[in-house]
Parts: structure tokens; sequence; C-alpha cells
């Protein structure tokens, strides 16, 4: 057809607002935002930042061979203490663990994996979810009930047990942590977006775009995933500081991203006896590291989820 | 002749009669050595059972901490695998005919005389007199029948092939006839190797089924089950009425503990009196502790096999490859991290407590050479080294990183693959087919019980269901062996299996594991002496139970 | 009424009836179990044996009608690895899992909601600013990494509290176990697990509290009733905080059900013999019966509990119900 779609004006909207929603981040919160940049460039720039391999222990000199096993010769040594201890070494700031490793390097590569499957987890879940939510809300009756009560079935599920319980139908790896927090979590984006589909698909524009005889999918690729996608971008933001914990526990449990790679819950799994030895740096670090990203996604997230709401906007 | 002069000559002949038949008077007493087989014997060397006069009554809790979870069907012996794991429950709650205590590697138990016919062809024992199960009812023959014909467990099928009929002789006696000579019978048949001779009581079985009976156990042991928490936890306490002994604590506490951390706090507390699996990063700390007490406990050599090695395309195909990996691996430091130095290195894959396993001279320890490894390595064509999938033996997964790091020097790298304690064996159950390509290592450790050939049949004969390794030369020499007659010729071939698996690098033996036990300082008694609960050979736990003694303050 | 209460029994049912289906293919997929007892050495005819008595030989159609044939008396098959019936075995652990979460759940409550009527009450203020982190904090630290340090310092530290699981003769009061004194008896070995599991929910009862709050003090009910010239303290004391009650209590009870049901890290960490360990145990074993009846429990227990909810308040606010 030659006409622009009456719908297109209300698209070529949506996408100014984008516009408008990024100038608005620097209206964020500091210190999240602070946070989260520095995680993300430590992940990203990993090999460029971390003083040591991830993998290979720090090579040692013969005199500190010597001063700790009596040999002038030896792979690694182990479980050299931070900074501020004595028998602290410069290059490994944050002293080394069981195997002679750098914690610095390994925390840095740990954001990676941290990062890589929390976002790329929420992302798949979103996806399914808002697509699935979008078909549940506007194409009616059998696949609105089927959906959700699919959805329903999948939300009773406590969602570490289920996550568990998919991690023993393929194993420990990184990829296949990152389908578990898909396979788990879609539910809830499917939910919020049905609800949301529910009341836009009232509207002018989309009853108007139908009149017009435009196709379905059509309608729902243009018209209500752009407009879905507040909730999805509020919802998507929570969900990372729950995907982050769930892939620690996980590891941690060991049926996650299995050694030697250095996922923060599975190296805190493996110090836990050095927190008996008093070696807690060892625990505390990774601890550490968790706890400030899914603090600052959370912080993140909440302050989208008042901006993008105008009901909340007062509180 | 008279009436009279006839009855006198009949009494007459009645009374040498009487007096022919009745015997030496001395063998009489000594009925326990009457032999019950006919023709020429084999040897066997079992000691007897040291029965102890009446003690004062059993006293004090001892509580255990296992480092998994329970599992009730232990308390089954016909379903006994062969996961020494269950032998501990055995010595517990059930006996056997025959087995290992710390005085014997086989000793008698619920026999006090055992035969095995020259040809192989029939095995004899005669129960002690006066045995009872924990119910009351008497252990008779009915129930070693019984046994054995319902024996599901390890080797059950070898047993079921090779009987010919069983003959009850009296309550006491039983003959086992065989088809063919069955030479490893008396080897099989110890309790410390199979399931087989751990008696279970007939009429309580039957009447309580198989779940009933995990529920309740009932057997002839040193103790009663009295409670149990389904993986938790259970509670025994002394059966005062066992033959060999009462026992010295009145009750043990088994929990099941998996974490490391929680056993040496437990301890610490004193929560714990005994805890299992005390290596790794917490053992310096267990050696330092004024209050805690351990012992070594050198179970078996850890090794690696190389399951899919002769796969197409493998890269382990190679001798030299798998030369390569011995060579790399720097025992002695691993053995200083791992096992504060208590580790012993060792040249062969099998305990040398093992009859038949080659030792000293025979298996020297192995080298680390670096250098040579890479040497070794380029020469292979393998220069650049290659990507593996490693799976380590849970819950030493450090000990896994470890090997890993020293591989990743010549170039080998890649993941492990951690899995948990029932996987890993499952894995290891089905040999090499269960894991999936060519370029897999697994560390394994296996301290069976039943000669040098036990570990042989199961893990480098080529049908084993849990076979790693396959060689026509191991194969021929295997099956000569299972055709002999003769202890010394097989004893040879053992040998020689062992020798051409070393030689060729199929197993890399790392170092003889200290499966380290902890006690706690109720457990008595007090200083050095602890030591005795862990004399006896091929044995990872500290049985038997009934001579453990502790304070009786709770 | 009694349409809406039958529309969503039947809502419910449907509901389970999926998760039953879901929970049965996940399972089967996670591998045999009959392997997981092939172990090196062992009998194969007694393992085919195994599987046959565990019913794993028939066809999937078979093996579901039965399944749920089972369900409808309440018979969950026997446990592969403990061979107990899974039933006994479950209802012997709930009470422990019961007993923590109801102890994290209590926690929960009065770390969250003083502190949620407090920012809500000063909204935008210092405190409110505080609260709002405080429960963040909350939420964004995993309740295992919080179950570490609370070992570290107060179990092996100052050696103040035990940590191995319950029970163990050094920490347990010696009074006889009845139905009141269960509650009490392993406190010691409950306070720090229960603290771990309640301190990531306190921070979700905060901000339920307060938006809670925050929704019933703008409302024009409660504008009335300052109007009527009623002092403040009344005003919250006596209207706000039991009309903020509703969402915070129905909130609070689905918060516990899932700390029954999610506790298994921190079960794991301090060895407390409740349904998480059950479950992982089981998954460990490829426990189809174990783990099926486990996921099955939690989810029915989740699913009666919307169930009463939604009734609850079908019959609390007659919009809900006629909406239908």
């Amino acid at each position: 057809m030659a006409t622009i779609p009456i719908g297109a004006d209300r698209t070529i909207a949506t996408r100014r607002a984008a516009r408008r929603g990024l100038r608005a981040l620097r209206q964020a919160p500091l210190i999240p935002l602070v946070i989260l940049a520095v995680l993300v460039s430590v992940a990203i720039l990993a090999p460029v930042l971390a003083p040591h391999g991830r993998l290979d222990p720090v090579k040692p000199t013969q005199e500190r061979c010597l001063a700790k096993y009596g040999t002038p010769d030896c792979p690694y040594v182990d479980n050299v203490p931070p900074f501020w201890s004595r028998g602290s070494r410069l290059e490994t700031p944050l002293g080394t663990d069981f195997l002679g490793r750098d914690v610095l390097s390994r925390l840095m590569y740990g954001a990676r994996i941290s990062l890589i499957v929390a976002l790329t987890g929420a992302l798949f879940a979103g996806a399914i979810g808002t697509v699935l939510g979008v078909l549940a809300g506007y194409m009616g009756r059998w696949w609105d009930e089927i959906i959700m009560r699919i959805t329903d079935a999948w939300l009773t599920l406590p969602s570490l047990v289920f996550a568990i319980l998919l991690s023993s139908v393929r194993g420990p790896g990184l990829w296949n942590v990152v389908l578990i927090l898909a396979l788990v979590f879609w539910s809830r984006y499917s939910r919020a977006v049905r609800g949301e589909v529910l009341s836009i698909r009232e509207r002018d524009f989309v009853k108007l775009a139908e009149i017009n005889g435009i196709g379905k999918l059509t309608i729902m690729w243009r018209h209500l995933i752009p407009n879905v996608m507040n909730t999805v971008m509020v919802l998507f933001s929570l969900q990372v500081g729950v995907a982050v914990i769930i892939e620690a526990s996980l590891s941690f449990l060991g049926v996650g991203v299995p050694p030697p790679e250095p996922s923060w819950g599975l190296m805190m799994a493996q110090e836990r006896e050095s927190l008996m030895e008093g070696r807690w740096w060892l625990e505390i670090f990774p601890g550490i590291c968790i706890t400030l990203l899914v603090l600052s996604a959370n912080m993140l997230g909440d302050w989208l989820r008042v901006r993008l709401d105008p009901q909340l906007r007062n509180r | 002749m008279t009436r009279r002069a006839w009855t006198q000559t009949l009494l007459a002949l009645a009374a040498a009669l009487a007096l022919l038949t009745a015997g030496d008077p001395a063998a009489a007493q000594k009925s326990g050595a009457a032999p019950i087989l006919t023709g020429p014997l084999a040897k066997l060397d079992i000691k007897p059972a040291q029965i102890e006069t009446a003690r004062s009554a059993p006293k004090g809790t001892l509580t255990v901490a296992m480092h998994f979870a329970l599992d009730p069907g232990w308390l089954d012996p016909l379903e006994h695998i062969t996961a020494v794991t269950m032998q501990m429950y055995d010595y517990i709650v059930h006996d056997a005919m025959i087995k290992p205590m710390p005085y014997g590697f086989v000793t008698y138990g619920l026999a006090e005389h055992a035969e095995l016919s020259a040809d192989f062809r029939r095995a004899a024992f005669r129960l002690r007199p006066g045995l009872k199960f924990h119910d009351g009812q008497p252990l008779t023959t009915a129930d070693v029948k019984w046994t054995y014909e319902n024996f599901k467990g390890a080797y059950a099928k070898l047993f079921h092939d090779k009987l010919e009929h069983i003959q009850i002789v009296d309550d006491r006696t039983i003959v086992f006839h065989f088809k063919e000579p069955f030479i490893d019978f008396m080897d099989l048949y110890n309790g410390g190797v199979s399931g087989i001779g751990w008696i279970v009581p007939r009429n309580y079985y039957e009447k309580a089924g198989r779940d009933g009976f995990k529920a309740k156990p009932v057997g002839a042991g040193p103790y009663k089950l009295v409670g149990q928490q389904a993986g938790v936890q259970m509670t025994f306490e002394a059966f005062e009425g066992y033959w060999r002994r009462t026992p010295a604590t009145k009750t043990i506490v088994v929990k099941g503990v998996r974490d490391l951390t929680a056993r040496m706090a437990g301890l610490q507390t004193g929560e714990l009196d005994l805890a299992f699996g005390m290596t790794g990063k917490l053992l310096s700390r267990v050696m330092s502790d004024p209050n805690l007490r351990w012992d070594p406990n050198y179970t078996g050599p850890w090794w690696l096999m190389f399951p899919g090695y002769n796969e197409p395309g493998s890269p382990f195909r190679d001798k030299r490859v798998r030369q390569a990996v011995s060579l790399a691996i720097n025992r002695p430091f691993l053995i200083k991290q791992e096992t504060q130095g208590i580790g012993k290195p060792t040249g062969n894959w099998i305990s040398v407590e093992n009859r038949d396993a080659l030792q000293g001279q025979e298996a020297p320890a192995l080298e680390f050479n670096l250098e040579k490894a890479k040497q070794v390595m380029a020469q292979a064509g393998f220069a650049a080294g290659f990507e593996v999938e490693y799976t380590p033996f849970p819950p030493y997964f450090d000990m896994g990183e470890r090997i890993m790091n020293d591989l990743r020097a010549i170039g080998i790298r890649g993941r492990m693959q951690t899995l948990e304690g029932p996987a890993f064996r499952a894995k290891v159950g089905g040999g090499r087919k269960s894991y999936p390509g060519n370029r897999n290592i697994v560390q394994n450790i296996d301290p069976r019980a039943g000669g040098a050939k036990a570990n042989i049949a199961v893990y480098a004969v080529c049908d084993s269901p849990s076979s790693f390794i396959c060689d026509p030369q191991i194969e021929a020499l295997w099956k000569k062996h299972q055709a002999s007659l003769d202890l010394g010729e097989r004893e040879r071939l053992v040998k020689q299996i062992q020798r051409i698996i070393l030689d060729e690098h199929y197993f890399v033996p790392i170092y003889l594991n200290p499966f380290v036990h902890a006690v706690g300082p109720r457990v008595l008694p007090e200083g050095d002496g602890f030591h005795r609960y862990w004399d006896t050979l091929n044995a990872p736990y500290p049985w038997p139970w009934e001579i453990w003694e502790v304070k009786a303050d709770r | 009424m009694k349409k809406y209460v039958l529309v969503r029994a039947l809502y419910s049912v449907v509901t389970l009836w999926l998760l039953v289906t879901i929970i049965f293919a996940l399972v089967r997929l996670t591998g045999d179990p009959v392997a997981m007892k092939a172990e090196a050495g062992a009998d194969a005819a007694y393992v085919a044996q195994l599987r046959q008595s565990w019913g794993l030989d028939q066809p999937l159609h078979r093996q579901y009608l039965s399944f749920i044939g089972r369900l409808f008396r309440a018979d969950f098959g026997h446990s592969f690895e403990k061979s107990l019936p899974v039933r006994d075995i479950y209802f012997e652990r709930l009470p422990n899992s019961l007993k923590l979460g109801f102890a994290a759940f209590l926690i929960s409550i009065v770390l969250g909601v003083p502190f949620g009527m407090l920012s809500a009450l000063k909204v935008n203020s210092w405190w409110d600013h505080v609260g709002k982190l405080v429960a963040l904090f909350g939420l964004s630290m995993p309740g295992f990494f919080l179950g570490l340090v609370l070992i570290m310092i107060f179990g092996t530290g100052l050696r103040w509290l035990p940590v191995l699981g319950k029970g163990s003769s050094a920490f347990v009061w010696s009074v006889p176990s009845t139905w009141v004194t269960f509650w009490f008896r392993d406190w010691a070995h409950l306070v720090m697990p229960a603290f771990a599991l309640g301190w990531y929910f306190s921070g979700a009862m905060l901000r339920i509290t307060r938006s809670g709050m925050l929704e019933v003090l703008g409302s024009d009910f409660i504008k009335l009733v300052r109007l009527k010239g009623v002092p403040e303290r009344m005003v919250v004391a006596r209207h706000a905080l039991k009309n903020s009650m509703i969402p915070v209590l129905t909130f609070a009870g689905l918060n516990l059900l899932i700390m029954v049901n999610v506790a298994v890290v921190i079960e794991v960490i301090f060895n407390w013999p409740g349904v998480g360990q059950l479950l992982y145990d089981a998954l460990s074993n490829r426990d189809f019966p174990m783990v099926q009846g486990v996921v099955l429990m939690s989810g029915l227990m989740i699913v009666l509990l919307n169930f009463t909810i939604d009734v609850l308040y079908g019959y609390v606010d007659p919009r809900i119900r006629l909406s239908l």
C-alpha cells in the first residue's frame, strides 16, 4: 500500500520517546550507574586490565618458593595474603588462591561470566516471555488460555528449585546456565506483558490498524511490542539481579559454571574452607562483587520502574 | 551256645562297636575341627576368631559423620554393591561367615570351620553353635543357603552360574557344590569382598519384605538399628548377645554430613567424635588442633584413566602422550599441597595391600620431568597440546584442578566435568563407553579387596562392563589366568598384566591416598592408642565397631 | 460467589495437572536412574531387574498414567535411592523445613515491617532513603553469602552457635519432644540458617509494607479520618496499619511458602535436614519419584495458597469476583 499506515505515527512517537529515555538516563541515580559501568567495563576489558591470567598460577620467584616451601623450585605459591597483610606481594594485590592464581584477575574474569550469563539469560527469557505474552494478550481465547495456564504452572515452581532440576538435564556449563535462566524466568515476562497488551489493544491506534486491514503479525510486531517495551525493560532490569544470584547459587552447588572458570559463585564454593582457616578474603571478595552487581542492577531497576510508571512517580 | 552265652556275646559285640564308633574322646571335644569334606583339601589360611570373655556393659555414645548422605539401602546385604561404604554398615548390623578383622584378612566370623576341596568344586562351612539374630531367632544353615540363593549384589551372576546345588548337612554344616572348579570362591565369599557371606535372616526378610527390611533391618552383628531418618541419621544400639564380645560402646549415631567445613566444625565443637574424609584444605587445621587426633588411613592409589584412548583420532592412542601425562604431574608438590605431605608416592594403580600387586622395586615411583614431557608430546606431534574433558573424583575437585594445572604446562587444557558421587560412580561403572568423545581423562580411586585380580577384572578386561582398557596381550594373559587352576601360575599372570598396564601407561598412578579420619577427645584410649581401630587390611573405614570405646559422659 | 470459587478451583486443577506433566517430562530428561546403580562391577542382571521393579521398562504413556493414578491415592511411589515410600520420607523432613521457613519468616517480618512502616511515615526523608537502601541490600546479597559469614563469625569464630544441622546432643535442650517444644528445641541450630534465609525476604517485606502503607495513607478514607480530627498517631495505629496489612500478609504468606521450598542452598550449607536437601540428593541420584514428589508438593502448596488468597480476595472485594 502506498499510504502510510495510521499506526506509524504512534510507532514514530514511540521511537522519539525512546530517545528521550536515553537522555533521561543522565538523571538516573549516580552510584549504581557508576558501579555498573565499572563492572561492565572491567568485564569487557578483562583481558587487558587483568594483571595475570585467569587459569594459570602466578609464576613465583625462587626466593618466594624458598620462603614458603623451602625448595628453590615450585610451580606456584598459594594463599598469598592481600595487600594489607604482611607477606603480600604488589603484583597480586588481592592475594592468590589455593592454586596460586591471582584473585584480582579471577574476579575480573568472573565479572565477565556473571554479566554474560545474567544479561543473556534475562534477555532470552525476556524475548520468549514477551512473544508469548503478546500472543496470549492479542490472539485471544485459546492462545490466551493455553499460554496462561502454562505460565501459571511454570510460576508455581520456585525458581531455584526449578533451576537445579533443569541443571540435572543438561549438566554444568556456561551456556547451559543461560538456557536454564531463560527457561525459568520467561513466565514472569509473559504474565506482565499479557496484562499490558490487554489494555493496549483497546486503544485507538490499534483499532485503526485493524480496520485498515493490517495483518495481526504486523500489528503485534510494530505496534504492540514497542509499546510494552517499558514494562519489559523494567522487568529486565529487575531480573538481571535475580539471574546473577541464581547463577551464583548454581555454581556454588556445583551445577553451574564448571571449574576452572572463575565464576564468583564457584570461587565462593571452593574457598569455604579458607574461611575457617582465617583467609576470609578469598570468600568475601567474590561475595562482595556479587552483592555490588545485584545491588546496582536492583537500584537502577527500581529507578526505571518509578520513572516509567506514572502512578508511582510521586513516591 | 546257651541263651546266656549269646546275650553276653552280643553285649560284648555291642560294647566293642560302641567303643569303636565313639572314636577318640579328645577328637569329640574338638568337633570344630572335624572334617566335613572327603578327599584332598586346598590349603586355606583363615585365622580363628578372637572371642573375648564377657566384658563390662556397653557405655557411651559415639557420633560418626559420613561424608555423604546416608542410604538405607546399605543395611541390606542382599543388594551389596562393591562400593566399600556398605561394608561399614555390614560390620555394624550384620556378620559374615568369614571376614577381615584386625588380626587377619580372612578370619572366622559366623563360621568356625571352612574347607575347600582341592579340585575347587566343593566348599563347606560349619557355623558356630548358639548363634542368634537380633530378634532372638537362631542363625542356621537354612539362612546361609537362603542368603546365597537370594543374593542380588555384585558377583551375583558369577555365584549363581557356578553353583550346582547347596547341601545342608545339618543345622550348622553346609556344603556348596559347584558345576566347575571355582577357584576364587573363598576369595569372593570373604565378607570383605562381596556381600554374599553376610547372613540375612530368611524368616524375617520374607515377612518384612525388601522395604521393611531396609526400614528395620535385623542381623547377627554387634549393633541393632533403633532409629533412622532417611538420609540424615541412623542410630544403633549395642546387641549384648553378640557372640564375639559385648560391644564397648552403647550407642552409635551416624550422620550424613556432606560438607567438609561442617564436619570440621562438628569435631571442634564436640558434636562429632569421628569424621571421615578430612583431607584437602582443612587437613593442616586438623593436624594443628590439639584437641583432635587423626589417622592417615591409606586406602588406595589415585590414578588417571583415558576412556576413548583407542578410538580413532584420539590423542591418547599414542603411548607417548600418555607417558607425557605421567611425566607432567608434579607428584611431590601435589602430595604436599593436597595431603600436607603424608600421601605416599606409588608406582602402581593397585594398592600394595592387595595380594599379587606389583610393589616396591617392581613398581618404582614415577618421575616428574616437565622438559621430557614436552619433548615426548612434541615427538608424538602434539607440541601445541589439545583440549580435554577432565572428570575428577568427587568431592576432590581441588585435586582435579591441581592436576589440570600441571597438565596445562604441557598444553593439555580443558574443563572439569564436576559430577556428584552417584553420577560419577555410574559413569565409571559404564566403562569407557560412558564418556563421549575421545579426549577424556578420568581420575579414579578404588580400594576394593579381592587381590590385584579384582581390580584387573573390573577395569582392564575388554568385556567387563566397566572396562577402560582393551588390549589383545592383556586379553590373552587373562584368558590363561581364568583357565588356570595353579595358584603360582595365576600370580605370575596377574603380575604380567600389571606390568603391561604400567609400561604402556594405560593407567597413570598418582599417589597413595590418605583418606584421613579425625577423632575428637572423647574417643578412647587417649593418646595414640586409638590407631588400632584402623588395623584391618583393605578397610577404608575403621571396622570392626564393637571394639570402639568412648568416654561415657553422654 | 460459588461460580467464582468453582472457576478458580478449576483453574487450580488445570495448573496442577500441567505442573505434574511438566515435572514428569523434565525429570525423565535428567538421565537414567538405573545407570546410577550400575557401579564398577555391578551385576547386569540385577540392574536390569531394578529397571523393571521401578517401572521404567514400561512405555512412557503407561508410566505417566500410573503416576497420575497413584497421585490420586496420595502415593508418590518409592524412592529409588532410599527404597522407602517418598511420602513417608518427605513428611518426615517437612517439619524441619517448616520450622526453618517459619523462623525465617518471623525474622523477615520483625526486620522488615517496622522499618517499612517507618519509611512510609517519614517518606522521602533520610530515614526513607536509608530504609530503601537497606531493603535493596538485603535483596542483593545472596543468602548463602550471609550464611557463610554468619558461620565464620558465630559458629567457628565466637563459638556461640552450633553449625551442624539440628539435634546434636551438645546444644539441644533436654525437654521432651512435644508439639509445642518442637519449635523451640533446636533454637540454637535454627538461628543462623533462619537469619540467612529471612534476610533476603526482609528486604521484600520492607518494600511491600512501605508501598502498602503509602497507598493507604494517600487514600480518601484516611483523608476523611484526618479531616475528622483524629490525632495522627491514632490514624496510623488504628486505621492505616490495619488496612495496609492485607497486601503485606498476602505477600508474607507467599513468601513463607517460597522460603520453605527455596532453602536448598541454606540447607546444604548448614546441613539442615529439610526438603531442600532431600531434593538436592534426589537430583544427584536421579531419584525420579523423590524429585517428582518434592517438586510437586512445593507446587501444590503454592497453588493451594494462591487459590485460598483468590477466594479470600473474592470474598472481601466484590469487584474481583464479578470481573470474572
